[in-house]
């Protein structure tokens, strides 16, 4: 009796498990399909933008070949060192205006700390790219619009309002018990080496996401770049490049090599997490004890 | 810690010194240049610079230039498509601006490069013209945004004369406003056929209906730089001769109700296909197709695919109600531009004269097959012997309109896209082909911002 009960039991767990497996399994094949077809056409064989089967005829690493050496009419290996660049520019600056603000608005009190927060948040509703005119107007008014300053222009423009968006770390800081920050006041420490002695440390995960975070955005903003960059080709980030490849003159001849670009600009970013990774499950242990 | 701030405020003085530096040099440039800086913002008149008369040989010009030009060391910033920069292509761009430096012994030129495709110039250019090159290329239907943008200068004296003697009339319309012209063309820009030499005579591609009952053709029918071609087959017009804003579109009447006719009876053919996302090249190249419609840039594609079978014929025409009507493309050009914020406009209108002489377009054929539309070089027998220049001079000058380019042609490009999708889709009947196309002329007539 006992058996077969058992026995029936496990038959309904087998089907409910199978049922929630087809469909996270259906779920997952219709996210990664995109990311599938496009590293499959990364790898296509055949020429042009138009294909009449999913499965390419022939494989090939013409694609990835072509995208870095054929650099005199589409320069990818420039734009990708472009973008590096200032992507590793970004990561460093902007996730200590992100760390520095979350951490104030999180340990300090001062008067003008509830209205800055809300201020903050309104300012966050307006989509960035709504100034664009303006920062470019500004970016040229100060000289920074022509030359290898455009670098440094693309820089600005992608730390200088990360600080607003705080409120992540800052909600992350929150959760880290003040009895620590005191402890270490106790010890004679400065609000600054409670900051990179205590608080840094215990917030590992937050660490990785911000820098993360703000590595991406020179590698996903096109408005900014395509308005800083006009003309300038020497100073195109990957996105401008990408987005190039799909235009009527280049898309026969290209679009395979835009598949393999896509692929390729995962690429950083993916070895950023893996190096990070550590960091990030570490981080989480230490918060948990903590 | 403090490093890195340390780090921050001299990265911040050394930005600061560069660009204090950079605006001083500015600065000093525009004094002394004052007095050669034409006051008149939009017109820049090179009667001063009578020395550049293209017709005259390496020498004289040399000469007149040594005696008659005064000393102006500049940098002069020109745009261009990148492949005219590109090693690979043998950069044009670069070997005709040291060209143009060496026959102007007096000016002392330094050339700074950018990459704006012709077809960008209303968006890079028109962003903002004071910080956008002396000398740039654009496709002509860009012409009244460039205006708009105060982006492009009127060209008068003796740069106007040239213009019209040395092209043909449906060129010099393209960059025509109001009577002034507005830039040098340099090519003709249309689109024509090419198809499977294989599949068809060549009495055959004379006439669409011959064609598509014998094979497979592929056309893109809901693209609106291409579905206008049947209309103004059959008499319907776009601004009266291209120009007149005020004229309006005509797709009106029964005219244009035949052609809506014919349209649907052609997608209902079997041998019709669609030309979406270069499912027309695809087709070409695998053989499923036999005839596509595009212009000089899929030539390498076509020829790539076909072979000796790669046919490139003018329009052909279509049967409308028992009368052979003769589709006809939209022409335009691309054209070198003159910034009016030009610092040194003599200098700049010399240079876009010289990028669009004989010898530029003859370079720019051989290097890029850039079809040229000089009539001198359209008159050599190398090039006249190319049935790709061939074709599109034809295509231009027989079996095309105007692209207008008037500010209202702007409420033309979706509503005509929107139909070939109607058509595609069957909405579009023979039933209700009347009243659909009434409806379609009444919203290409309907500014979208009123």
């Amino acid at each position: 009796m006992i058996k077969k009960e058992t026995a029936s039991a496990r038959t309904r767990r087998i089907i409910a498990d199978t049922v929630v497996h087809v469909c996270l399994a259906i779920l997952a094949i219709i996210w990664l399909f995109p990311i599938f077809w496009v590293v499959l056409t990364s790898f296509r064989g055949e020429k042009g933008s138009y294909v009449s089967s999913f499965f390419p005829k022939t494989y090939t690493l013409d694609n990835y070949k072509k995208l870095f050496t054929d650099t005199s009419i589409l320069n990818f290996p420039q734009m990708f060192m472009n973008t590096l660049i200032i992507a590793v520019f970004c990561a460093v600056i902007s996730s200590f205006f992100v760390l520095s603000v979350s951490y104030c608005m999180s340990r300090l009190r001062f008067k003008m700390r509830r209205p800055f927060m809300n201020l903050a948040m309104i300012l966050g509703l307006f989509p960035g790219f709504m100034s664009m005119v303006a920062v470019y107007y500004i970016l040229k008014a100060v000289g920074l619009s022509e030359g290898g300053l455009i670098r440094v222009a693309l820089v600005m423009v992608y730390t200088g309002g990360t600080g607003v968006g705080f409120q992540i770390a800052k909600g992350f800081f929150d959760t880290i018990p003040k009895a620590l920050d005191e402890a270490a006041f106790l010890d004679g420490a400065t609000k600054f080496q409670v900051f990179t002695k205590v608080t840094i440390p215990l917030s590992k995960p937050i660490i990785v996401y911000t820098v993360l975070t703000s590595f991406m955005a020179p590698w996903i903003d096109f408005v900014f770049a395509k308005v800083i960059c006009r003309a300038n080709a020497k100073y195109f980030t990957v996105s401008i490049g990408l987005w190039n490849m799909l235009e009527k003159e280049y898309i026969d001849n290209w679009y395979t090599c835009f598949a393999a670009g896509a692929v390729c600009v995962s690429i950083p970013v993916a070895i950023l997490f893996l190096i990070m990774q550590n960091c990030y499950v570490e981080g989480m242990a230490g918060a948990v004890k903590g | 810690m403090k490093k890195k701030k340390v780090m921050a405020l001299l990265l911040a003085t050394a930005m600061a010194a560069t660009c204090l530096t950079a605006c001083g040099g500015n600065n000093n440039d525009a004094n002394t240049t004052d007095d050669v800086k034409t006051t008149d913002d939009t017109n820049v008149d090179d009667d001063a610079n009578a020395t550049d008369d293209t017709n005259a040989t390496d020498d004289t010009n040399e000469e007149a230039a040594s005696e008659e030009e005064e000393a102006i060391t500049a940098t002069i910033k020109v745009w261009s498509p990148s492949e005219d920069q590109s090693a690979e292509n043998g950069n044009w761009l670069g070997a005709m601006c040291d060209a143009f430096n060496e026959a102007h012994p007096n000016w002392d030129l330094t050339f700074e490069y950018g990459t704006c495709g012709e077809d960008k110039a209303k968006e890079l250019v028109g962003q903002d013209p004071t910080a956008a090159a002396d000398v740039y290329m654009y496709a002509n239907d860009q012409l009244t945004a460039l205006l708009a943008a105060n982006a492009v200068a009127k060209l008068g004296g003796e740069t106007e004369s040239y213009v019209k003697e040395t092209n043909s009339q449906a060129i010099v319309d393209t960059v025509t406003v109001d009577g002034a012209i507005y830039g040098i063309p340099y090519t003709s820009n249309t689109w024509f056929m090419y198809y499977d030499k294989s599949a068809f005579t060549e009495d055959e591609v004379k006439s669409l209906d011959a064609m598509i009952a014998k094979d497979k053709i592929s056309f893109p029918l809901n693209n609106s730089w291409y579905i206008a071609s049947f209309y103004a087959a059959n008499g319907c017009t776009l601004f009266g001769d291209g120009t007149d804003n005020e004229a309006g579109i005509d797709f009106s009447g029964d005219k244009a109700v035949a052609v809506t006719n014919y349209l649907v009876n052609m997608v209902n053919n079997a041998n019709f296909v669609n030309d979406k996302e270069g499912s027309g090249m695809a087709g070409l190249r695998d053989g499923s197709i036999k005839a596509m419609f595009s212009g000089s840039w899929d030539y390498a594609a076509a020829k790539e695919a076909l072979g000796d079978n790669c046919g490139v014929a003018v329009l052909p025409s279509i049967t409308i109600d028992g009368t052979e009507c003769q589709m006809k493309s939209f022409a335009g050009s691309k054209a070198l531009g003159v910034n009016p914020n030009a610092e040194y406009p003599q200098v700049a209108v010399a240079l876009a004269k010289f990028l669009a002489s004989p010898e530029a377009q003859q370079k720019h054929y051989e290097l890029r097959t850039v079809v040229p539309c000089h009539t001198e070089v359209l008159a050599q027998e190398d090039v006249q012997n190319d049935v790709l220049v061939a074709t599109q001079t034809a295509t231009v000058e027989t079996t095309s309109i105007l692209q207008p380019f008037v500010s209202n042609m702007d409420n033309y490009w979706s509503p005509a896209e929107n139909f070939g999708n109607s058509l595609l889709n069957k909405e579009v009947t023979a039933d209700n082909a009347a009243d659909m196309t009434e409806k379609l002329n009444t919203s290409m007539n309907t500014s979208v911002v009123d």
